[in-house]
């Protein structure tokens, strides 16, 4: 009896040890993380300058989430692709005139034979209704095979599948985003009506909460907040001062499709390709005359169509936030005031400056390594006040200088770019428009160029 | 009485919140080191040019006294966390060891007039980071100092054989000297890196100016009490600043930065310091013929300390945009107890504690000067007659300082700063 007591006693003292040894855990409150699933778009899969490459993904944010909720760096599967990526990663070639381009080739897929679905089972290129319907590619250049490998489910149901204690949600980007990278806002083509968004939105979240998983969700950025869409201005710029040129005391505007750009028009990062070849600049300017098509430009009239909808989005995405209480990150807000104001990380600023704010990658969508890092804290944050967790943030460090975690070096030596002769200075080669248009699985008549199907100029009316 | 009312005093001071510290100095004399600096009802020194000019009224002899406080940090590091710059991360400064000097002259110019001519230093600061070049906050600060002294005329009236009022008028001179890098996106890899050093620094100040004023009641042969206050004193500071270029590997990106950045060239600069007032009482009572007991309350300004603006005045070509360092900090309060010993006409025998608090919110607390609530333990002897001299010992322990907050202008750079320093001072008197 006396013995049973001290054996008790001392395997209870074991047994308490043996907790404080391996007692490392993260407290995440009431929140579970053993079976983590990340659903969304190509923000959510790790896509970074136009591709989809191991580098970027193995830091993407739900992958660091992953990393800081559950201290383990296994465990987490992820689609991955090796280097150059798919499609060939954008880079920077040249500076003065400024050319991006795709690198050449492919990434070979390095992670096709789990024999299971993925836990970041985020498609590059859904859109919300996607979620609920696609179950593979319908195009030569979508990647969603390379994602749900025809399994016959759709992302929804294969993220499900795994039965996840936990799911971050990050949807819709697509269903606004389109318009404004293909410069065409067509309700039901490039933009889902807002009533379609409200009731898939209830249908995915409604089926995630019903397995008893704990969530997180992000709503829209408004598409004035990347750099894709605010970086040329809609002035004749000198690529040599990078100065508007001023003739006649007034700053010359570029010439879009409806005559020259108006207040509130946007010239996209796809534009630069046309306008180095002179399209877009009166010829009293040295151009030649010619508007920049259609898919350049974003006028005033779309910009107000897709707002009206990212508005609605969000609208939808709070609202079920807050009735089913989950954690809720405000992306648009965070992307509003990375593009007003920037941050500051110890003293060093970022902006949303194309470039030179390293926030967003050459692209001009989609985040650096940095960017998604700064997200994963996002998301963290909201988790750990929603669940009342303190699950440790994501160290900067490495993100801000390098080299990226899980990576033995850094970024290949800056290639030198040969002069192209260039009205901008700035050059989106037609791959790099091609290769981020594609990414987006939009329809080939939006990334080849050709003319659409049928024109309702004005979705509204 | 005494013993009663110093009852009082200790249960009052062991109440209060431990509170004054900053980048103030409050070691102008080894005498008062050596009792925590809880001196303002003594004042009977040279030294009272600086504790309490009230002091000076009681003046009967001419004196001179000389000395330095040697101030050196035997810890000061950095453990950060996450954002940034990481758990993982680590930093030192480099060992302070500095000797700000004090130097008094007392004169009795009539039997109740006294001139007293001191020069102090109550101000200073340096914080430099070892390795600067690695070093994860030196966007923010690598090397940061601040010397002031203090030329102070004062004269004293006797009103009563015991009661002593001091007015002084002070001439500060000083110099403050920054030191950061300067970060930029390197587009090739979309990854900061460092393109400049910044160096301000700023000519000496001459014409600044503020006053003291003290009273001092010698009540009766065992309780006396002093009240004294230094003003505040705002500094206006012109000198040059200067960025020399970093290269980031990469020519094309250098060449851009360098038409963003005018570097090698003096870019005229004006900032301001507000130094903030000090007031001090104290009361001290003779416990028994040879044991005096004194405590101490000091309140400083730091409240006026709310901004360093930083405005380059050179114009298109030797300028950079103009910024501010913003300060914020809070009036605060400092609690002072010493004893003193006579063991024979010649000896002194002196001990002392202090609870200081700092007076910096927590979002301020960054490279560039980070503070924290200090306890000072001290300890001083005194030889009184002949070769007269006073050593004085604190030693200085900072809490840890954890940073879990920022300003939006600077980002997080989040951890805990850890600071122990000792001061060693020596007065001569002749």
């Amino acid at each position: 009896m006396h013995r049973l007591k001290i054996l008790a006693g001392a395997l209870a003292l074991a047994l308490l040890m043996a907790g404080a040894a391996f007692g490392q855990t993260v407290n995440t409150g009431t929140a579970n993380f053993s079976t983590y699933v990340a659903m969304g778009d190509s923000l959510t899969a790790g896509f970074s300058s136009g591709s989809l490459e191991q580098k970027y993904q193995v830091n993407s944010y739900p992958a660091l989430i992953y990393r800081e909720a559950t201290g383990k760096t296994t465990g987490f599967e992820q689609p991955l692709v090796s280097a150059p990526g798919i499609p060939g990663i954008l880079m920077l070639t040249g500076l003065f005139p400024t050319v991006i381009t795709a690198t050449p080739g492919l990434g070979q897929p390095l992670n096709l034979n789990l024999p299971r679905p993925y836990n970041n089972i985020a498609v590059p290129g859904a859109t919300l209704h996607d979620l609920l319907t696609k179950t593979q590619s319908t195009s030569a250049n979508d990647i969603t095979d390379l994602i749900l490998r025809r399994l016959g489910a759709t992302q929804l149901q294969e993220g499900l599948s795994l039965k996840p204690t936990f799911v971050t949600l990050w949807i819709g980007n697509n269903d606004a985003l389109a318009a404004a990278t293909s410069g065409i806002a067509i309700e039901g083509v490039t933009l889902t009506p807002a009533a379609q968004f409200d009731a898939d939105y209830n249908t995915v979240v409604n089926a995630i909460i019903a397995t008893g998983a704990k969530m997180a969700v992000a709503n829209i950025p408004d598409v004035t907040s990347i750099p894709f869409v605010t970086t040329i201005p809609r002035f004749l710029v000198n690529p040599r001062t990078n100065q508007l040129v001023i003739i006649n005391g007034q700053p010359v505007p570029l010439i879009g499709p409806n005559g020259p750009l108006q207040a509130g028009d946007y010239v996209l990062l796809t534009a630069s390709a046309e306008l180095a070849q002179g399209r877009g600049i009166p010829a009293a300017a040295g151009g030649t005359g010619q508007p920049l098509s259609d898919n350049a430009v974003l006028s005033a009239a779309e910009v107000a169509t897709i707002k009206a909808h990212v508005d609605a989005y969000n609208n939808t995405i709070r609202t079920v936030a807050n009735a089913k209480g989950l954690a809720f990150v405000d992306a648009n807000a965070v992307l509003r005031d990375l593009a007003t104001n920037g941050i500051a990380i110890g003293g060093i600023d970022f902006s949303s400056a194309f470039l030179t704010g390293g926030i967003f990658g050459y692209d001009g969508v989609h985040p650096t390594a940095f960017g998604y890092a700064y997200i994963a804290n996002l998301f963290i944050d909201a988790i750990n006040t929603t669940y009342g967790g303190s699950i440790p943030e994501v160290d900067l460090y490495p993100f801000i200088f390098g080299p990226l975690p899980n990576q033995t070096a850094t970024l290949a030596a800056p290639l030198t770019g040969k002069a192209i002769p260039s009205a901008t200075g700035f050059v989106f080669t037609p791959e790099a428009r091609r290769s981020l248009l594609q990414s987006l699985n939009l329809p080939s008549w939006v990334v080849d160029g050709t003319k659409p199907p049928r024109k309702p100029r004005h979705p509204h009316n | 009485m005494g013993r009663a009312l110093s009852v009082v005093a200790l249960v009052t001071l062991a109440a209060a919140p431990l509170h004054a510290a900053g980048f103030s100095i409050f070691e102008q004399g080894s005498k008062a080191l050596g009792m925590a600096g809880a001196f303002t009802a003594q004042a009977d020194d040279p030294s009272m040019l600086f504790y309490n000019a009230g002091g000076l009224a009681f003046v009967d002899k001419t004196d001179f006294s000389l000395g330095a406080t040697w101030i050196r940090s035997t810890k000061a590091d950095f453990q950060g966390a996450a954002p940034f710059p990481g758990p993982g991360y680590k930093a030192e400064q480099e060992t302070l060891s500095e000797f700000p000097p004090h130097a008094y002259w007392v004169q009795p110019i009539t039997n109740t007039w006294k001139f007293g001519l001191g020069i102090e230093t109550p101000f200073g600061l340096t914080t430099s980071w070892k390795n600067p070049d690695q070093f994860a906050g030196r966007f923010l600060s690598t090397k940061a100092s601040l010397q002031a002294f203090d030329i102070n005329p004062t004269l004293g009236w006797q009103i009563t054989p015991t009661f002593g009022l001091g007015v002084g008028g002070i001439v500060r001179v000083s110099k403050v000297e920054l030191n950061r890098h300067i970060a930029a996106i390197n587009p090739f890899t979309l990854q900061a890196v460092d393109v400049g050093r910044l160096n301000l620094t700023s000519d000496y100040t001459k014409d600044s100016y503020g006053f003291n004023v003290g009273i001092l009641h010698r009540w009766n042969e065992s309780f006396s009490w002093g009240l004294s206050y230094r003003s505040e004193i705002k500094v206006d500071y012109t000198g040059n600043a200067r960025v020399t270029q970093i290269s980031s590997g990469n020519p094309l990106f250098d060449a851009i930065v360098g038409t963003q950045i005018p570097f090698g060239t003096k870019l005229p600069v004006k900032t301001n310091i507000d130094y903030p007032a000090e007031a001090s009482l104290g009361l001290a009572f003779a416990l028994t013929r040879n044991l005096l007991l004194e405590t101490d309350v000091n309140w400083t300004g730091w409240s006026a300390f709310k901004n360093v603006p930083i405005n380059f005045t050179g114009g298109a070509g030797s300028s950079l945009p103009d910024t501010s360092l913003p300060q914020n900090w809070k009036d605060v309060y400092s609690y002072r107890a010493g004893l003193r010993w006579t063991t024979s006409p010649a000896s002194q025998w002196r001990f002392g504690l202090v609870f200081d608090k700092n007076p910096q919110p927590e979002e301020g607390v960054s490279p560039l000067l980070p503070d924290a609530d200090r306890t000072g333990y001290c300890i001083g002897y005194g030889h009184t007659q002949g070769f007269r001299y006073d050593v004085g010992f604190m030693y200085l322990d900072f809490k840890k300082r954890t940073v879990n907050k920022f300003r939006p202008s600077e980002g997080p750079f989040f951890g805990t700063y850890q600071t122990r320093a000792a001061l060693l001072g020596l007065t001569l008197n002749f």
